[in-house]
């Protein structure tokens, strides 16, 4: 058990790493010259190389690349350029807007998209079931930025329930959380309804009604929590993947996570704040995965007894 | 398909019904409603549904986009500026206009091809991929298989939408670069099946006798192999052309689309985001449903294949 920690922790500090730096190595590829953006209008020749040599942007790629190792491992991942804060800073105040609508859009996910996918299963291939599968086919093909200005135009513009940008009050959260929410909903739904479906119909089903246990129990008891595993799976890498910025929700609502931070920062070339979001958010991706992985024995006595014997 | 005892034209079949001491002589228990009413003959139905509403979706903004350039539509770029901003409706403008009196309906239709283009190259790029990497893997195992497995496992935890900016930013936001960006996001899915389904027919009889028959490897996976999953491989790439159009548009949102003035759709949305608090509400949501409808279309049509695929194969 521990070595498999071990082991998994060591594959994310190395996808980290590779992240980090290929992310490095491409943003100093990309044509346009960062010292530009950080300059006095019509700069002088002679002020942008100092802004450059500031930045240290005047070097060679495999020497800046050495210079970042080497102030990563004193745990500082560089100064914003924009900010003029270490970027690590910046990062960390955005994180847990972006933390919070993750975890309220998941949550949210969770608690429609089970019971709605429990529901579909159980009358699979009925004509009411039809209509809940094509509308959660038509949930998961909508741009998820077209979405969010189609509920912005009513709910915020003509309705006025809501304010229209940014995070002001409590509310603000909703309108977002919404948006993400109908794309994950469709997907996870028609994952429970597809796991659901062959544990509905699987022998020991039929073995245990025969016994007399009641449907809810059937339901719930049997066949959902046999399905339990890659619905939690599921629901851990779409969590995960939102930590990696929900970037698209984010710039819609001017929610000031980490998804509009490095969008904006990728405008302003802030070389830093891109590198340090990369970082934050992929080892925190994989660390959601890894717990994920470290839940499965919990909830299936199968891989508790497995990882016994052995 | 329910049999007839009465077939007309062919007077040697003795009508059942009428023979002495036969079970059929009797009505069956299982009528033709009720066989109608099976949930096989159910699920049949609802996959034939599913694909008709599918292609009836894609074919409303496929065949418009495709003759997009034969419609008597005004230019989608030079606008008219006594014509700007028209809502809806308007006499000679279905969609309306933008604020710099532009037929809207007419730069769907012409960034629908854009669109469109990016999407099927898109997808032909990351199936080819996708099948050749995912038939290796799965045929030949040991290393190949480590390499391209761990190829799937770290593009999967990396950020994929950052990593496409940046790309974009690099190249240039060109068709080509674009179609091979996009084509990099999706590749992982037909190879993940391709390599799951070569795993399981590898193992069947044909592939040994093929061996035995002493053809190369090569033409094992490509003749026998490939053939036989190919059906359902590509259904999921099918899909990923839903995928490839919204992912487009993302791009395209996000500034790193095809450059204006062309328009495509995510660059139309995201051009009338600013003026939808001023009441111009179409200019955002009217783009957005024909996006909405051609990958419903396509989800609908691929959806209801797999179904059909599926039950062919006589798994589910």
């Amino acid at each position: 058990m521990l070595t498999y920690v071990l082991k998994r922790i060591g594959q994310t500090v190395l996808t980290a790493f590779l992240a980090t730096a290929t992310v490095f190595v491409l943003l100093r590829m990309a044509p346009g010259d960062p010292a530009a953006n950080y300059a006095p209008p019509n700069p002088t020749s002679e002020q942008l190389a100092a802004i450059r040599e500031q930045f240290g942007l005047d070097r060679s790629i495999p020497v800046q690349f050495v210079t970042f190792l080497q102030h990563l491992f004193q745990g500082d991942v560089g100064t914003s350029f924009f900010f003029k804060r270490p970027a690590l800073e910046v990062v960390m105040e955005r994180l847990p807007y972006t933390i919070t609508l993750a975890v309220a859009a998941i949550v949210v996910t969770a608690v429609v998209a089970i019971p709605l996918g429990v529901w579909m299963a159980r009358r699979a291939d009925t004509a009411k079931e039809l209509g809940s599968n094509i509308a959660t086919i038509a949930g998961q093909s909508m741009p998820d930025f077209w979405i969010g200005f189609v509920l912005l135009i009513l709910f915020a513009v003509q309705l006025g329930w809501f304010e229209p940008a940014g995070f002001t009050s409590a509310s603000s959260i909703v309108l977002p959380t919404v948006t993400i929410a109908i794309l994950q909903v469709a997907l996870i739904s028609r994952l429970v309804r597809r796991e659901m479906v062959v544990n509905l119909a699987s022998p020991y089903l039929t073995v245990a009604r025969s016994r007399g246990i009641s449907e809810r129990a059937l339901t719930w008891r049997y066949a959902f929590g046999n399905s339990a595993i890659p619905v939690v799976t599921a629901l851990g890498t779409r969590f995960a993947a939102m930590l990696n910025g929900v970037v698209i929700v984010e710039v819609v609502f001017k929610w000031p996570g980490v998804g509009e931070l490095v969008v904006n920062a990728l405008k302003q070339r802030d070389f830093p704040l891109i590198q340090a979001t990369v970082l934050v958010t992929v080892v925190l991706a994989l660390v959601v995965q890894l717990l994920v992985d470290l839940l499965y024995p919990l909830m299936d006595p199968r891989v508790r007894l497995g990882e016994a014997s052995s | 398909m329910t049999t007839s005892t009465n077939l007309p034209g062919h007077p040697q079949v003795p009508n059942l019904s009428e023979v002495p001491g036969s079970i059929l002589g009797r009505d069956s228990a299982v009528t033709k409603v009720l066989l109608r009413r099976s949930a096989a003959a159910r699920r049949a139905r609802y996959s034939t549904i599913k694909i008709w509403v599918g292609a009836i979706c894609a074919g409303l903004v496929v065949v418009p986009v495709a003759l997009a350039q034969l419609l008597p539509l005004p230019d989608p770029i030079i606008g008219q500026l006594s014509e700007s901003s028209l809502p809806p409706f308007s006499a000679g403008h279905l969609f309306g206009t933008d604020p710099n009196g532009r037929d809207l309906l007419s730069r769907v239709l012409h960034g629908g091809q854009t669109s469109l283009v990016i999407g099927v190259l898109a997808i032909f790029v990351s199936g080819l991929v996708g099948i050749v990497a995912g038939a290796a893997a799965g045929y030949f195992g040991g290393w190949v298989d480590t390499i391209v497995s761990r190829l799937l496992e770290a593009q999967m935890s990396l950020p994929l939408l950052l990593m496409l900016l940046l790309v974009v930013a690099l190249f240039g936001p060109s068709i080509p670069v674009i179609t091979l960006v996009i084509a990099f996001a999706q590749w992982p899915e037909p190879a993940r099946i391709t390599r799951a389904l070569v795993l399981v027919e590898r193992e069947k009889p044909y592939v040994a006798a093929a061996r035995v028959l002493g053809l190369h490897r090569i033409s094992i996976i490509t003749r026998h192999l490939i053939p036989n999953i190919l059906q359902q491989v590509l259904v999921v790439v099918l899909l990923l052309l839903a995928q490839a159009v919204l992912l487009e548009s993302a791009l395209s949102f996000l500034g790193a689309g095809v450059q204006r003035p062309y328009p495509t759709w995510g660059g139309i949305i995201s051009d009338g985001r600013e003026l939808f608090v001023t009441g111009k509400w179409w200019l955002v949501t009217i783009p957005g449903i024909v996006i909405a409808l051609l990958v419903v279309g396509v989800n609908l049509v691929g959806d209801g294949l797999r179904d059909r695929v599926r039950r062919a194969k006589g798994d589910q």
